[in-house]
């Protein structure tokens, strides 16, 4: 009988406990060692009401008759049963191998990002030193002959401008694929969500778009990563700004129960066509023009919630706005190796 | 414990102010008027918490945001500005600001927030201690 390994959480805490626990759970392992007893009576018990019957055969016509009835209406109960416990985690296991595969490929991708960004940090600092350099010699020339060369100048300013942009862009990614180990401190989520929408409102004011906070007055602490959480509120208020329209109308809202504090933060701009949904958190995916998102900032916010033991789901139609899903759970979780 | 906090701001009114009111509470408070002094500073002592203004005549604050990160990678920083600047405060987090507070700033806000700011520190520094 498969294993799981001991490092597995406690039943009933965190849905998506590290990649062993979910495994066994897509595996069936988990159903096995929760269920064992009641798995065994299910195939046991109806060979042993049928062995019954054989010897109730001996007895009565009526009786027999009886018990063959009664053996029957077991059996069905028990193999629906067993159906429906094998449908329920046949889905699961189906959910689980997507959300693996989701997080394995946007790991993958992340990884191999990285790799290429810190290839091509090298070559950058070395146009940008070269072009210092060219920019350098012609100031001299242009004092020792007299000549004009602004033109010159001002193609070399347009390297160092581009050459920045590359920067950005690698150092960004470079960020990203660092992993920070959280720092869990009781963090005040009402407060850093009011904190980043104050940042936000400004923003917001010039497009004509109000900022509404539902924040419940009695929202618990949450034991997490403060500036991590603080770069996910604003990220995806950012994205609330940029995908609403004039006039437009952003909700961050957050509620929670027992296992799990909810952040929502919600727009009513052009929503995300169904066809990129799948994609919204993969690195470098915008739909924004060239040159003005990297496409970091959700697939950010992925790995960042992520790193906090929690999970990001997006909800959206074309044309009525997205809303964002952030769940953390409340309890302290196992550290992932 | 005291904490040691560094600020780092080119407007002298709120330099004054600020070292004031955290002297009143009894907390020592170095101060800065630009990111060279800031890093100068820092080598003369280890902070725990830098409270940096944005706009700086000279080295802009994120650039020096980005040089306190490196070299004091356990120190928290938490960035202060005149004006809600989101751009600048998408980059200031991304870099690893601790938080972002703006001015006008409430003095016991801030408080609260160089003490959450302190306390981040000495757990990061204890898992450090810990995982070497």
């Amino acid at each position: 009988m498969p294993r799981p390994a001991s490092r597995e959480p406690e039943p009933g805490s965190d849905p998506l406990g590290g990649d062993q626990g979910m495994l066994a759970r897509a595996t069936g392992a988990r159903l096995w060692k929760d269920h064992g007893l009641l798995l065994w009576a299910h195939f046991l018990v109806p060979p042993v009401l049928a062995a019954l019957v054989v010897a109730a055969t001996f007895a009565t016509p009526v009786l027999a008759g009886i018990l063959a009835a009664i053996v029957l209406g077991i059996a069905a109960v028990s193999a629906r049963a067993l159906m429906l416990r094998l449908s329920q985690t046949e889905e699961q296991r189906l959910a689980l191998t997507n959300q693996l595969i989701q997080s394995q490929k946007l790991a993958a991708i992340g990884e191999l990002s990285a790799g290429i960004a810190h290839e091509i940090n090298n070559p950058i600092a070395i146009i940008a030193q070269e072009g210092e350099w060219a920019t350098h010699l012609i100031g001299e020339a242009e004092k020792q002959c007299g000549a004009d060369f602004a033109e010159v100048k001002d193609s070399l300013r347009e390297v160092r401008a581009q050459v920045d942009r590359c920067k950005n862009i690698t150092h960004k990614l470079l960020d990203f694929a660092r992993k920070r180990e959280p720092v869990m401190q009781d963090v005040d989520v009402s407060r850093i969500i009011e904190d980043m929408a104050r940042l936000v409102d400004k923003e917001a004011a010039y497009k004509n778009v109000t900022l509404v906070r539902s924040l419940p007055q009695d929202l618990p602490k949450l034991r997490t990563d403060a500036p991590l959480l603080r770069q996910v509120v604003l990220n995806l208020m950012t994205n609330a700004l940029h995908a609403v329209s004039e006039g437009g109308r952003i909700e961050a809202s957050a509620r929670a129960d027992d296992e799990v504090l909810e952040i929502r933060i919600k727009d009513n701009g052009c929503g995300i066509a169904p066809e990129n949904i799948e994609k919204i958190f993969n690195p470098f995916f915008t739909t924004k023009p060239p040159g003005q998102g990297t496409g970091l900032g959700l697939s950010m916010c992925h790995t960042l919630v992520t790193g906090m033991h929690g999970e990001i789901s997006v909800d959206s139609k074309p044309g009525q706005g997205a809303a964002f899903t952030v769940r953390l759970p409340r309890r302290p979780q196992p550290a992932r190796t | 414990m005291d904490i040691k906090i560094l600020l780092v701001d080119d407007e002298n009114d709120f330099v004054e102010t600020m070292v004031k009111r955290f002297g009143i509470r009894k907390m020592a408070i170095d101060s800065a008027k630009s990111g060279q002094e800031a890093l100068a500073a820092m080598q003369a002592k280890d902070y725990d918490v830098i409270i940096l203004d944005v706009r700086m005549p000279g080295m802009d604050g994120l650039e020096v945001l980005k040089l306190i990160r490196e070299r004091a990678p356990l120190t928290e920083v938490i960035m202060l500005t005149g004006h809600a600047s989101l751009e600048a405060g998408m980059q200031g987090m991304n870099l690893g600001a601790y938080d972002y507070v703006l001015k006008p700033a409430d003095f016991d806000d801030l408080l609260d927030k160089v003490r959450k700011a302190f306390e981040r520190k000495e757990l990061n520094a204890k898992a450090r201690k810990q995982g070497a």
